[in-house]
């Protein structure tokens, strides 16, 4: 918190509210939330608080009903879609609780999905050894070097959740967005899982943004923000 | 470029979709098989419908000539003026009864339920004239087993053989269509009787009956029921004799009529019809040939009616047809629809990794575009390959399982007709693929709108 500029991603005043129906359901009671350069920040809280909600709300995938998300120095929500889409693409990187691969493709070609849709045909048609080398490269450095060529049914979840991890740093995002990523894994499969996040973030000098359940996770991290009912419980980031 | 490459792989791994590019398939080739073949029967439809009819038909008023002059000589000489016309004949036609005074032949007549059997349509024709004008040559050529041939086709009103010169004076000639022959049981060297009325200023009436036996020579066969039904054939004088009511070594009256019609056969009918049509109305006016009571026409005017209904089918046989592709169209709905929902999740991992709904919408047609090129590509080839060698198929199909798809004797095609016409095939296939993208478009945009968020939420 040194300085302003060293911020990577700010949230005010974000609430948002679902709407089912007749019922309105205010999920988010206006979060403010800053992101750091580098540094690793825990968003803890009983099921339900809003966490993933919130996350969605950041990593521009879902419009808060009021407030704004800050990226870049841009007001991320007020760009339009394709601005937004390709802010998505090159700035944040994401690790889900489901692996989120696609069946279709298999492990070198679901780590180089985001630069599929960042680059036209052509470039990427250029570009594809540089590509293909890279992906093997990170995926050889997660210990898949016998996964390559494997589709994601062939993959036990711990292996899927390290694909998945190569691809939200295939485009060497400043950003790493992580919800529950070790949720599915058991205790062994989740340390590896981790270990290699922590390695990445420490390597790349990620600013990581991790939901979890996990007290001894969040340990590991340098601030935990505490959510519940939708308000940031904590005020101000604490150390530890 | 992920769009390409995963509506491909999507679409490789999805056995889905092998129903609607089998849908497509099924489609561009059933309508390419379809179309042809109905191509095929109109365009022999209308060869048949043209039948025995000459490029142009003159027709004039014989009754009231106006002082124009009854001998049909002028006129054929004015018509053969024009280097564009390569034959001319003129025809006497009267409608007549025929009869063979007996009571089979009697009973024809009374026969309702023979309703095919109207009057018969007596033909007046020049023999000289009507190789390279008409048909009647070919026609008597034409004859098989199913009837008797004239003893000589180049002199067809010679007596025949079985002709008994004892029945008292010479008798003119009839060549009768050949199912006029087996609706009488005629035979050749038969007589029949034609009767009519014709109008007569002499008579109370203002008409005047004519009846005259004939022996008969021979049959003819034009391949046209309507014809080979109706029509008759004797020298064209003696039918003007009979109608006037002279005998048949007498000379004509003045007043006689000697023409109805002339039938005119150009060099190139398609380039120089319409023209010829023209020129012929003015030059034949100017010369005081014909006044504007005669008509002169084109085969196809003389059949606008017939042809324009052939047309007309064709279309309405194309719309109805072309529901088949609306029918494929919506296999491609219901399986896009089905694969959205399915690729709910791999949409929303899409749009997290920065795909915009512009490029998820694209997606989705490019799968519909897979399925058309691959589909309507494969029913064109196979359409237009079934469509050419339908014969061949049907025939082997018979042999081989014994059931007869075309029976070749109640057409009267001896092959089934075929005809592919590549910009049909281009409009079907163009069809194909308009169609499915339409339909392609409604789950694409579906796609394309929705929420990422809820996809992702959970497995
Ligand atoms: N689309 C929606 N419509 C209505 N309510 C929703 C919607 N999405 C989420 N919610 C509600 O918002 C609340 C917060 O959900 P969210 O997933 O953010 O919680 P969470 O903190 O991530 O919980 P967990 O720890 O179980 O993942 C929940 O009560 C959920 O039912
Ligand atoms: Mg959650």
């Amino acid at each position: 918190m040194s300085s302003a500029a060293a911020l990577v991603l700010s949230a005010r005043g974000v609430v948002k509210t679902f709407v089912s129906g007749e019922s309105k359901l205010e999920i988010l009671h206006g979060v403010d939330l800053d992101l750091v350069a580098g540094e690793r920040l825990a968003l803890m809280g009983p099921s339900g608080a809003g966490k993933s909600t919130l996350l969605h709300v950041l990593g521009l995938l879902e419009r808060p009903t009021a407030g704004s998300v800050t990226l870049e120095g841009t007001d991320a929500w007020s760009l339009g879609t394709e601005q937004r889409a390709s802010l998505r693409n090159r700035h944040l990187g994401f690790v889900f609780q489901f692996y989120h691969l696609i069946a279709e493709l298999d492990a070198v070609e679901n780590v180089m999905l985001p630069a599929m849709i960042a680059q036209s045909r052509g470039e990427f048609a250029s570009r594809k050894r540089e590509h293909l080398a890279k992906a093997r490269g990170l995926l050889e450095g997660f210990g898949l070097g016998a996964r390559l060529k494997h589709r994601p049914t062939q993959l036990s979840g711990g292996e899927r959740q390290r694909v998945a991890l190569a691809r939200a740093l295939f485009l060497d995002p400043p950003i790493l967005i992580a919800d529950e990523p070790t949720g599915n894994l058991d205790r062994d499969t989740g340390e590896v899982v981790l270990e290699l996040l922590f390695r990445e973030q420490q390597r790349r000098q990620l600013s990581l943004l991790l939901v979890t359940h996990d007290e001894r996770l969040a340990a590991r991290c340098e601030h935990v923000l505490r959510m519940d009912a939708g308000r940031i419980s904590n005020g101000r980031r604490d150390a530890r | 470029m992920y769009r390409i490459f995963l509506s491909w792989r999507f679409l490789r791994q999805r056995r889905t979709n092998l129903i609607g590019v089998f849908g497509i398939f099924l489609a561009v080739g059933a309508l390419i098989l379809i179309l042809s073949i109905m191509t095929g029967f109109l365009e022999e439809t209308r060869k048949s419908a043209r039948g025995s009819l000459s490029d142009i038909i003159l027709g004039v008023t014989p009754y009231s000539r106006n002082g124009l002059p009854r001998d049909p000589a002028p006129i054929l000489a004015e018509i053969r003026r024009d280097e564009r016309v390569a034959g001319a004949a003129a025809h006497l036609a009267w409608m007549c009864l025929l009869t063979r005074d007996d009571e089979w032949s009697l009973g024809v007549l009374t026969d309702s339920q023979r309703s095919q059997y109207a009057g018969i349509k007596l033909t007046g024709i020049d023999v000289a004239d009507e190789r390279g004008a008409a048909e009647f040559i070919e026609s008597l050529e034409r004859v098989d087993k199913q009837g008797e041939r004239v003893v000589d086709v180049k002199n067809p009103f010679a007596p025949p053989p079985e002709y008994d010169a004892d029945i008292g004076r010479p008798r003119d000639r009839i060549i009768v269509g050949e199912r006029v022959m087996r609706a009488h049981s005629l035979a050749r060297g038969d007589r029949v009787t034609l009767m009519t009325a014709v109008p007569d200023p002499r008579s109370d009436t203002g008409w005047s009956a004519r009846k005259r036996e004939f022996v008969v020579a021979g049959t003819f066969r034009s391949g046209e029921n309507e014809i080979d039904l109706q029509r008759v054939y004797v020298d064209r004088t003696q039918v003007a004799r009979f109608l006037a009511g002279v005998n048949e070594d007498q000379a004509l009256p003045k007043d006689a009529i000697e023409y109805s019609e002339v039938l005119v056969k150009l060099a190139d009918y398609e380039r120089d019809a319409r023209a010829v049509v023209a020129d012929l109305s003015l030059r034949l006016t100017q010369a005081r040939l014909i006044d504007e009571y005669c008509s002169i026409v084109t085969w196809e005017e003389f059949r606008g009616p017939l042809l324009g209904a052939i047309e007309n089918e064709r279309v309405l046989m194309g719309i109805m047809l072309s529901l088949i592709l609306v029918v494929a169209g919506f296999t491609i709905f219901a399986i896009l629809s089905m694969m959205v929902t399915e690729k709910r999740r791999d949409i929303g991992i899409l749009t997290a990794l920065g795909a915009t709904p512009r490029g998820v919408l694209a997606l989705f047609l490019w799968i519909g575009f897979w399925d058309a090129l691959i589909g309507a590509l494969a029913g064109a080839l196979v359409g237009t390959w079934l469509a050419i060698e339908i014969d061949p198929i049907e025939f082997w199909l018979s042999e081989t399982f014994g059931i007869q798809i075309f029976n070749r004797e109640v057409y009267i095609f001896d092959s089934i007709p075929s005809v592919v016409t590549p910009i049909a095939v281009a409009l079907i296939v163009l069809g194909a693929f308009v169609c499915t993208l339409l339909f392609a478009a409604l789950p694409a945009w579906r796609a394309a709108n929705l929420d990422p968020v809820e996809a992702l939420r959970n497995e």
